[in-house]
């Protein structure tokens, strides 16, 4: 798994690339959390995941859970179809903000 | 002759991309569509990862076997582990559809898999689940 982070204005973008699994996911929470300290908002790119597991979704709950707690936001954008399916069999797709392109993203505000 | 594939590793998390790329081409030379592939391999890769996290608590070197076999009606897989055995009160005690990171593996697993077994025995923990061929995700 790759992690990238670039600016776009005040938003941190957070780009992923690889597999989330149990082996990895410890690496993508303390990233976004540490990154969620220093931003406003924080959007997360989905589009290169080939893989995720449970263990990287909760990571997404307990990031956005902490966002709210911090008054922050937290988005997600370019989820393909691999992990829609993993959002879909476990039903949190509700709960995040999703957007399909990063400029929806960035103007979810 | 049906197909089958077994694996025998230690409980290392850089395994289960290992597993998983080759559980995807199997289920789907047994007749199953990309979309039930990956979910099948979903998983089948949330219970190895259990079995890593609560079986044998994140140690490296637990031993884990697993089996996939092409049955008369889809897939048979068992996995047999020496860790600790499975808490049966915890297996999908969390309701799903909920805001908690915890608890969605097992519920995974039931979801995507038309029978799920754990069963301790004396050679270990067994997990045993099947999925029928036709029936999808």
């Amino acid at each position: 798994m790759k992690i990238s982070i670039r600016d776009a204005g005040a938003v941190k973008i957070v780009e992923i690339e690889g597999d989330v699994d149990l082996g990895t996911s410890q690496v993508l929470r303390r990233t976004l959390f540490e990154t969620l300290l220093i931003a406003p908002k924080l959007a997360l790119n989905l589009a290169a995941i080939r893989y995720i597991d449970s263990s990287g979704i909760a990571t997404l709950i307990e990031v956005l859970k902490d966002s709210q707690r911090r008054n922050k936001e937290f988005v997600l954008f370019g989820l393909s179809p691999a992990v829609q399916q993993v959002f879909h069999l476990t039903h949190v797709v509700r709960i995040f903000q999703v957007f399909q392109t990063e400029e929806e993203a960035l103007g979810s505000a | 002759m049906s197909l089958r594939l077994k694996f025998a590793m230690t409980s290392d998390p850089r395994y289960l991309p290992v597993v998983r790329g080759a559980i995807g081409p199997l289920a789907a030379a047994i007749g199953w569509d990309e979309s039930d592939c990956r979910a099948i391999t979903l998983a089948l890769d949330e219970a190895l990862a259990n079995i890593i996290r609560h079986a044998y608590h994140n140690r490296a070197d637990g031993f884990i076997e697993l089996e996939c076999r092409e049955s008369a009606d889809g897939l048979e897989v068992t996995m047999l582990d020496n860790g600790e055995a499975p808490d049966r009160s915890k297996i999908c005690a969390r309701a799903i559809a909920c805001d908690q990171p915890g608890g969605l593996g097992t519920h995974i697993i039931k979801d995507v898999m038309d029978t799920v077994s754990y069963q301790a025995t004396a050679a270990g923990n067994r997990f045993v689940a099947t999925k029928r061929l036709g029936k999808t995700t």
